[in-house]
């Protein structure tokens, strides 16, 4: 099977989030303590295992982990209620339930995923 | 139902035929996979004989053309996107909910079909992986028979057959267009019960097909709009009318497995609860499975329907779960070469859609005698450069010069709707997919409609060489088709054609129940919506009807929960 690149999978983006899967387990499985090139939380002396466990098992991390630092989802939603046009996190495809990981990658360059469909010119941190 | 139609044939039908000889099913691909040796009883996610068929298959030296498509596992051979399920003990299960009917997927044919099982006495779940119910267009499509000549009917069923190219299964179209006007008219009463502002538009909407051989046609056609309000929301208010019916829905909860005794009956499903913990869901009598088409699981739609791989995807999360589902529960898929669904009514007006304007290509050359139909546009505009992008070009001049075509105007006030460069409010659109120019050169239309602006300028002169002859040389288009593009300003509709669905399924007889691969009935399992096989067979969905989609999907949810409820 030919390799896929993220930008041919633009289009399907479930299907990204496949590749990000990839991306993550390659960062579970990289040694404890040694900080990932691309990770912003290990920047900030996060740890592997904070958000991948210590099982060691190649893993994408769950939305649930996220919200353990990040608040509840409806939080979040207020908090970005403001941002124009339309508010990320809460909207009509979704409500406030996507998946953190669909937009926000932690080892790759984040990706605005309104982008493919609307002019919804996001900044994704 | 027509009863000269309804006679119980002891052989299946030629449609049904065909789907159990070419379709997919665990049978036929490890009966290819394996050279033949496979062809056992292979029901029950732990048959034995699957065991010892996958471990043939996993040793045959030369495996064939089959393989690099799929892989042999412990259960079975397997295609990548058919992930064999693996067995859940019942020490995971958290909790056991028992229902008379299980629907999963809350859209335009599950709501419809948890509704109407529970207006005919059954407790019933709805099991939903997204947070909400979901589902987009406006329009769904129902005969009025009461306005409708007998003769109209079936003249219409052949239409629409022969728009399938005759290769879908003739009874469910009759079923559709003999049940479609009570089912359309009931979604739009019972939305209406849960706060939706759904209009009926009734033949009005279908001015093209009130006639057919001459036969005159009546028809109920539900609108759940203007723009941006949409089936979708129209769904969610039909929800709350079930919920007071007693429907119980279970959101943010993807089904994960189909729960399958020995002899191949299905018995419920189990999901997974926000906290990644397992909820079975026991279905006395039937689940009904209505979770929509596969077009974002790239594998599976790389391999039915190799058409779409470069063409861009109108919905999230359409990743094919029911089908895997179906497929280990024994369903087989229909063969390759799936109906698909494309279209742009964003970019510009939907009524000027098919209006054959000078076309052209993402780089600006014409490439199509105009009279082609958005629908079909992307036949030519599949590969990776054009992705279903093409524009309309016209001039000052499009009220006049076109206004004996079919269709509809849009004047050019409101059109400003439709241009994000104008800097007025939009209403009845997508205000992020709006995509209309006008500029006052072709070299400035052709930079806003992302052409390249010397390929235009060529194209636009010849396209008026052609137009001043009075003869299009160069793609035949019809004489009266033809008007020049010489006036300023200059106008460009740049649409861009996704998938809005997939339209091809799983093998089901007219109970809307799941065929095995020797075509017996599985009991409990109904498949509806764009799960359900055998209504197409096109290379294109029609647009011979408006809404045909959205009407196919609310009637046989209708009929299809009614039939549960009363197993």
């Amino acid at each position: 099977m030919n390799r896929i690149t993220a930008r041919q999978w633009a289009a399907a983006p479930l299907a990204a989030l496949l590749v990000l899967m990839g991306a993550a387990s390659a960062a579970a499985a990289a040694p404890q303590g040694k900080a990932d090139r691309m990770s912003k939380h290990a920047d900030k002396g996060i740890t592997c295992a904070q958000c991948h466990g210590k099982t060691g098992k190649k893993a994408v991390v769950p939305k649930k982990q996220c919200l353990t630092c990040h608040g509840e989802t409806k939080d979040l939603a207020a908090r970005t209620a403001d941002v124009k046009p339309n508010n990320p996190h809460e909207n009509r495809h979704l409500g406030t339930e996507a998946d953190c990981n669909r937009c926000h990658h932690e080892h790759a360059a984040s990706e605005n995923l309104c982008l493919p469909c609307h002019a919804f010119n996001f900044q994704v941190p | 139902m027509s009863q000269d139609h309804l006679k119980e044939d002891k052989e299946p039908d030629p449609y049904t035929q065909q789907v159990l000889e070419s379709g997919l099913s665990r049978r036929s691909f490890l009966a290819r996979a394996a050279g033949g040796a496979a062809a056992a009883g292979l029901f029950g996610l732990s048959g034995a004989p699957a065991l010892a068929a996958g471990a043939r298959a996993a040793k045959t030296p030369n495996p064939g053309p089959d393989a690099a498509f799929g892989k042999s596992a412990d259960g079975g051979a397997t295609l990548s996107f058919l992930p064999k399920p693996r067995p859940i003990h019942d020490r995971e299960i958290k909790r056991t909910l028992t229902f008379d009917v299980v629907v999963v997927g809350a859209g335009a044919s599950g709501v419809p079909a948890a509704l109407s099982a529970a207006e005919n006495g059954a407790k019933v779940a709805v099991i939903q992986k997204a947070p909400f119910a979901l589902s987009q267009g406006n329009t769904g499509a129902g005969v009025d028979l009461a306005t409708s000549e007998k003769a109209g009917v079936e003249a219409l069923v052949a239409r629409l057959i022969a728009d399938s190219n005759h290769r879908c299964n003739p009874k469910l179209v009759r079923q559709w267009a003999y049940h479609s006007g009570e089912a359309v008219k009931w979604v739009v009463d019972r939305a209406r019960q849960g706060g939706s502002p759904v209009v009926d538009q009734g033949s009005g909407a279908q001015r093209a097909i009130l006639k057919v051989n001459g036969y005159g046609m009546g028809y109920v056609t539900s609108f759940f709009g203007p723009k941006p309000y949409t089936t979708g929301d129209g769904m969610r208010a039909l929800a709350k009318t079930a919920e007071k019916a007693g429907v119980r829905f279970f959101y943010n909860m993807p089904a994960v497995q189909l729960v399958q005794n020995k002899a191949g009956e299905i018995l419920g499903v189990i999901a997974k609860d926000p906290d990644g913990q397992y909820v079975k869901f026991l279905a006395t009598k039937g689940v009904i499975l209505a979770t929509g088409d596969y077009q974002n699981n790239k594998a599976m739609s790389d391999y039915f329907i190799p058409d779409v791989k470069h063409l861009g995807r109108k919905q999230l999360d359409r990743n094919g779960d029911g089908f895997v589902l179906a497929y280990w529960a024994g369903g087989v898929f229909e063969p390759i070469g799936h109906t698909k669904m494309l279209h742009d009514f964003d970019a510009g007006p939907a009524s000027m859609c098919d209006m054959p304007f000078l076309a052209v290509d993402r780089k600006g050359r014409r490439f199509v005698n105009e009279t082609v139909e958005m629908s079909l546009m992307n036949n030519y505009l599949k590969d990776p450069g054009n992705a279903g992008h093409y524009s309309q070009i016209f001039d000052a001049d499009y009220m006049t010069q076109a206004a004996k075509w079919p269709g509809k105007l849009v004047p050019p006030e409101g059109l400003k709707h439709y241009m994000p460069d104008d800097p007025g409010a939009k209403k009845g659109v997508f205000a992020s997919q709006v995509n209309t120019h006008v500029a006052d050169t072709i070299e400035d239309l052709a930079r806003k409609i992302e052409a390249d602006p010397a390929t235009l300028a060529a194209t636009v002169k010849r396209y008026n060489e052609l137009v001043a002859s009075g003869k299009d040389s160069d793609f035949g288009k019809p004489s009266d088709r033809l008007v020049p593009v010489l006036k300023a300003p200059f106008y460009g509709i740049h649409r861009r054609v996704r998938l809005s669905a997939i339209c091809s399924g799983m093998l089901v007889d007219e109970n809307h129940q799941a065929l095995d691969a020797d075509g017996r009935p599985i009991k409990g399992l109904f498949l509806v919506g764009n799960l359900g096989g055998g209504f197409y067979g096109g290379v294109d969905y029609p647009l011979t009807v408006f809404g045909l989609s959205l009407g196919r999907c609310y009637t046989f949810g209708y009929l299809t929960g009614r039939h549960v409820a009363k197993l």
